[in-house]
């Protein structure tokens, strides 16, 4: 178990940038899920720490050793730093147990090391004989995991290794790496674009976005608290909302007068307010109004309010209510929302 | 080592790895290919490959002097020597007409023929020069087919052929070296102008062929009432399953006439040779009388020309065919491609 | 068989390789192919060196004269007629027994790729030995079509496997007849294949040399070897030359014009169900008529002459002929350098192509493409030209004449290789070093394995066919080298068929492998 620790790294290609200033560190035995979108640099990111393309400038460093420095460049297969790459890029030549022993150094090669790291990733026995071609994406994903595990590295790369799998094998195969990753406690990178994957990885989340690391940190502590609204955007759903007064008791909105719960305003009289759409509660007028229903949409499990705010904003807010209450709503009922814990208030556009 | 230099690596690991293998296949093939030790004889032999052979291995047997053929026909082999020039590996050069031989003579790449070789045939098989020297000789014949072609109405002169009467009615292999010779006798008896009107009218009458077998194949099929051929073609089918010739004749022009012509097959010595005396050993053999009675009594069919060996019996005496009188030194090959091309026949 | 086998799926840019997609290549490998296609460009530059060397002054008369006038109305009516035959009984072949209730499919469809194996003046001496009267135009192109429509037939068989059947029931479904859905929706889709193997097989008939010399038909490359006879590598045949080069790349220009931007369009991925066929009803005995005569014509009667002479010629006789062990062991090492050296020269243009394409790669990929369209006949002039004025130490070696195979048959070696390091991503080689390899090891242990089955198939694509080879080998050839093509073409233009007889079985079968594996590639393309 190693840190890695990455300062100042930067990245183009031609004169593309790709990578600006990202400095970031990976305490040892921590998951750290990066995210970003498609685009952003994040896979770079991991080519960079693998090996695989050498950094502009910066350094990479892992526990004592400088892997990237100015004039110091490790390669990718001195590191010790295994890779899982999105299509899990299994030697189509070779069966499990060949996959799975190709890393294994040759004159100490230890036959138990590969029942351990199928054990490890959830892997019959049976498929130890099959050809790549022969199994399911979500066990090849384990395979290329268990294989990236057998040589014991410092730190392991994921690639988005879960995006080419189906919805229902995603959420299995996710929970068998990460229980896998768990049990053998190895420091590990993830990179995807997908937010909730990213939120649920693990212990730590970075968030890069035009080839800048913008935020880091606990996964719900960066939810509750993203860097700027296209952050909070991309993070999950969001409201934002004018702020046109600002207070000690919170920010004026369309929804009233709501708590500031972090403020990252720049002191200016206006501003916008983050809120999830979580924490908006819904009830028919009475008497006083703050919205008016613009829309009623059932979707099944639940229905879809498209709310209009009063007052001269006029902004408009999704909203989930549960299936039953749907029809307890009509387009242009008069509707009073309340906002349960406050929001985050940054600075005016 | 970084990506990018380790590729480059590869790269270079491969090319030399290619260059290597080529280099070995080079190697490896030049030996049973080429098939010649460095002192055996290369002759550029644009005579039949069956005869040459024939003379080869009896040469070999005599003299132990190993011999390797490269086959062509006239005017390809000559004018390959021509180009090759003094880089040429060809020691000999046979050639089955003249006009090809003399091509070779005047680009000043021979070497004088042994004075010996030249005393064994007569003058008027060899040019004055002594720069080369005939070792066979065959006769143009008009193969004809009697079903198609009653005798009285055969041609009296292989000029009469121009006439429009034989539109489509005679056949020919004007691409090849033997029927090139025959144009080049019309060219020396008749004149650069009756020439390329011949030629012209042969272009409207002829009906091309690829060679003198498949012309008299034609001819005996029916397919082209005749056709101009060297005789021993026919002389070699008749002598065998007759499959090709056994509905056809021939007719001689006779009388002095170009078509009468007797072509004169040429060995030569090249002058940049390293195996002058192999070389001149190898004429001095064909010329002699064991190299010409493979003539008279082989296969062949050709006619001798030297050491007073006679022909096959089989065929009409050679100084009974009333040949004109030709000096094969004065046939120009280059002036009859060109005529040929512009007749639109090449 | 020439070159360009494989044209049609060999487009630059279709290698989808994952890779580093358009990454900077390393500059020892641009140079390297840089060399190589400078060197395969050796004919185009004769071609426009005799132009230039010879001067139009002297070209001018030899080009514009009634003699080039009668061969180019040979080359084109071949041509102009040949084409749309071979694309009529090779689409219709391939709609046939892919896509109707035709009785035996599987058996017509090894039947109708059956020609391939024939060389074409294999093909023309048995037609010739059958019918000797057969000759001039019609002659040529009963022969050639015969030798040639399953050039058509193998991509449009991939095609038809790779259509979406959705498409022609959606077509149905919007009131479309059977026929009107053939015409409306499987063809246009044929459209590139056809395409494809139509400049294949155009450029074929312009560089035939053997099948068209055996029955009279005189073509360009008919002309040129006869002048080449005539007068060696002299200005006349190189003024034929220019003008059968200039026909050839205005076909390669009308086909890329043609193709359009559609040049990259991809068979479909997996079809999950077969097609509905088509009910052939009472056009059943009908169609099995005609293809039973398609088969008699393009393989029973070449092979029946085949066997029929070498009856005459006893076994004894035909078979003991000395040349023939020397022939067979020096068409296999000619053969067999040629297919190495090729494989060799391929895998730096197909690495190019594969993990670094880009505009360099494409220019360097096309030269090779246009390189390989010059017909065998100009690749010979070139080197003996070169090889004489130039290099006078390559004249008439091995050396000399494997290159000439390596510029005639390239792309049957590109092809398969450029699709094998496309299946082999620079992903898996980045996984083998990031689990300990150094970058060389990796690419030994993980590529190289990958690659075998497209090495080998590259090189049997390209020793097969140089095996066959008959132009350029007749003028390269070292002194006293004979191979099979070459002592059967001596024989057979000798009208001693029995000796001939033994060499063209011989040719039929070193042929029938190659076929073998285009048959299979054509058919595991299509349902990939």
């Amino acid at each position: 178990m190693t840190t890695l620790a990455l300062s100042g790294v930067a990245k183009s290609f031609g004169r593309v940038p790709v990578l600006r200033d990202v400095s970031l560190t990976v305490p040892a035995g921590t998951r750290m899920a990066v995210v970003g979108a498609s685009g952003s640099g994040k896979s770079t990111l991991l080519r960079l720490i693998a090996g695989f393309e050498h950094a502009d400038e910066g350094e990479i460093r892992l526990g004592d050793s400088m892997l990237t420095a100015p004039g110091r460049f490790v390669a990718a297969h001195r590191r010790g730093i295994g890779y899982v790459a999105q299509d899990g890029a299994l030697f189509p030549h070779l069966t499990v147990e060949q996959n799975l022993r190709f890393g294994l150094p040759r004159r100490r090669r230890d036959p138990a090391r590969v029942q351990e790291v199928m054990e490890l990733a959830s892997l019959d026995p049976a498929l130890a004989g099959r050809y790549p071609h022969q199994l399911s994406g979500g066990q090849q994903q384990r395979v290329a995991l268990a294989r990236a595990l057998a040589p014991r590295p410092a730190v392991i790369l994921l690639d988005e290794p879960f995006s080419a799998l189906d919805t229902g094998l995603r959420e299995q195969t996710r929970q068998a790496v990460i229980d896998a990753l768990e049990a053998s406690g190895v420091t590990t990178v993830l990179v995807t674009h997908d937010h909730d994957e990213a939120l649920s990885f693990g212990g730590q989340i970075a968030v890069i976005a035009g080839g800048r690391l913008v935020q880091s940190g606990p996964p719900a502590a960066v939810f509750d608290n993203p860097v700027s609204t296209e952050i909070a955007a991309f993070l999950g759903a969001a409201i934002v909302l004018p702020a046109s007064f600002t207070g000690p008791d919170g920010a004026e909105c369309a929804l009233g007068r709501v708590p500031v719960r972090h403020d990252r305003s720049d002191g200016s009289p206006g501003g916008r307010l983050l809120i999830r759409p979580a924490q908006l509660g819904l009830s028919p007028a009475n008497g006083t109004h703050n919205a008016v229903v613009e829309d009623v949409r059932p979707r099944g499990s639940h229905a879809e309010l498209l709310l209009r705010t009063a007052g001269s904003a006029q902004v408009l807010i999704p909203l989930r209510v549960p299936a039953h209450e749907g029809p307890e709503y009509h387009a242009g009922m008069r509707v009073s929302v309340t906002v349960n814990g406050g929001g985050v208030l940054y600075p005016p556009d | 080592m970084t990506r990018r230099r380790s590729t480059a690596a590869f790269a270079a690991g491969l090319t030399a790895v290619a260059l290597g293998l080529t280099a070995c296949s080079a190697d490896g093939d030049e030996d049973p290919v080429a098939a010649a030790s460095d002192d055996a004889l290369v002759v550029y032999n644009a005579q039949h490959e069956q005869l040459t052979e024939e003379w080869a291995d009896a040469f070999t047997a005599e003299t132990g002097i190993e011999v390797v053929l490269r086959n062509g026909n006239d005017a390809e082999l000559g004018n390959q020597l021509v180009q090759e020039g003094e880089e040429s590996r060809g020691d000999v050069f046979l050639t089955e007409n003249s006009p090809a031989m003399s091509l070779v003579e005047n680009a000043g790449l021979l070497a004088p023929v042994d004075q010996a070789t030249l005393d064994q045939v007569p003058e008027q098989y060899r040019p004055a020069s002594g720069l080369w020297t005939g070792i066979a000789a065959r006769s143009t014949v008009f193969v004809y087919n009697p079903d198609e072609l009653p005798e009285a109405e055969l041609p009296a002169s292989i000029m009469d052929l121009a006439d429009p009467a034989w539109k489509d009615r005679w056949g020919a292999a004007p691409g090849g070296a033997d029927f090139q010779a025959i144009v080049s006798a019309i060219l020396e008896l008749e004149g650069p102008d009756a020439t390329r009107q011949w030629l012209d009218a042969m272009e409207e009458n002829v009906t091309v062929y690829q060679n003198n077998i498949a012309t008299m194949k034609a001819v005996n099929a029916g397919e082209v009432p005749g056709g101009v051929i060297y005789h021993y073609y026919w002389f070699r089918d008749q002598d065998g399953t007759r499959e090709n010739s056994g509905n056809t004749e021939l007719h001689y022009f006779g009388n002095q006439d170009p078509g009468a012509f007797v072509s004169v097959s040429g060995g030569g010595v090249l002058a940049s040779s390293e195996n002058q005396e192999q070389a001149q050993q190898f004429l001095a053999f064909l010329t002699g009388t064991t190299g010409q009675e493979i003539l008279g009594t082989g296969y062949s069919m050709e006619y001798p020309v030297a050491s007073g060996v006679p022909a096959n019996p089989a065929l009409p005496a050679l100084d009974s065919l009333q040949a004109p009188a030709v000096d094969p030194s004065r046939l120009n090959s280059v002036d009859v491609t060109d005529l040929m091309t512009d007749a639109g026949l090449l | 068989m020439a070159a360009t086998d494989s044209l049609q799926t060999s487009r630059p840019g279709d290698a989808g390789a994952g890779a580093d997609g358009g990454s900077r290549p390393p500059v020892a490998l641009v140079v390297v192919a840089a060399v190589l296609a400078a060197v395969l460009l050796v004919p185009l530059g004769y071609v426009v060196s005799v132009v230039v060397d010879v001067g139009w002054g002297t070209l001018e008369p030899l080009i514009f004269r009634p003699r080039v006038g009668e061969l180019l109305v040979n080359t084109v009516l071949l041509v102009v007629l040949g084409v749309p035959l071979t694309v009529l009984l090779g689409v219709g072949g391939a709609w046939l027994v892919e896509r109707t209730t035709l009785p035996a499919r599987r058996f017509w469809a090894v039947v109708l790729v059956a020609p391939l194996a024939i060389p074409a003046f294999v093909s023309s001496y048995g037609w010739a030995s059958a019918v000797p009267s057969i000759h001039g135009l019609s002659g040529g192109l009963l022969v050639s079509v015969l030798a040639y429509y399953p050039l058509v037939y193998l991509p449009a068989m991939a095609a038809i496997r790779g259509l979406d059947p959705a498409l022609e029931e959606s077509a149905r479904s919007l009131g479309l007849g059977s026929w009107a859905v053939f015409g409306r929706v499987v063809l246009p889709q044929l459209r590139l294949a056809v395409l494809g193997g139509g400049l294949i097989v155009a450029l074929h008939l312009l560089a035939e040399y053997g099948a068209f010399a055996f029955i009279r038909f005189d073509t360009f490359t008919t002309a040129i070897v006869v002048q080449y006879q005539s007068t060696f590598a002299g200005p006349a045949a190189g003024a034929l030359g220019v003008v059968l080069s200039a026909l050839c790349l205005t076909l390669l220009v009308a086909e890329a014009g043609a193709r359009g931007r559609a040049r990259y369009a991809r068979v479909g991925s997996g079809v999950a169900r077969a097609a509905v066929p088509q009910r052939l009803g009472v056009l059943t005995p009908l169609v099995l008529l005609a293809l039973t005569a398609l088969g008699v014509a393009a393989v029973a009667v070449p092979l029946a002459s085949v066997v029929r002479w070498l009856g005459r010629g006893g076994w004894g006789g035909a078979w003991s002929q000395p040349e023939l062990p020397q022939a067979l062991t020096q068409t296999v090492l000619l053969a067999g350098g040629g297919a190495v050296t090729a494989v060799l020269v391929a895998l730096p243009l197909a690495w190019l192509t594969a993990r670094h394409p880009g505009p360099l790669a494409r220019l360097l990929e096309g030269t090779s493409y246009v390189a390989a369209s010059l017909p065998a006949i100009i690749v010979a002039l070139a080197l003996v030209t070169v090889t004489l004025r130039i290099l006078p130490g390559l004249y008439q070696t091995a050396f000399t004449v494997v290159l000439a195979y390596v510029m005639i048959f390239l792309p049957r070696a590109v092809v398969p290789l450029r699709s094998g390091i496309a299946q082999a991503p620079v992903a898996l080689e980045e996984m083998a070093r990031s689990l300990g390899y150094p970058p060389i090891v990796a690419r030994l242990r993980v590529t190289l394995p990958l690659l075998v089955p497209s090495i080998a198939a590259g090189a049997a694509l390209v020793g097969l066919g140089a095996a066959n080879e008959l132009t350029a080998t007749l003028l390269l050839a070292p002194t006293g080298t004979r191979t099979l093509a070459t002592q059967f073409w001596s024989q057979a233009s000798a009208i001693d068929y029995p000796a001939a007889a033994p060499y063209a079985l011989l040719l039929i079968l070193l042929s029938v492998p190659a076929v073998a594996l285009m048959f299979a590639q054509s058919r595991r393309r299509g349902a990939r």
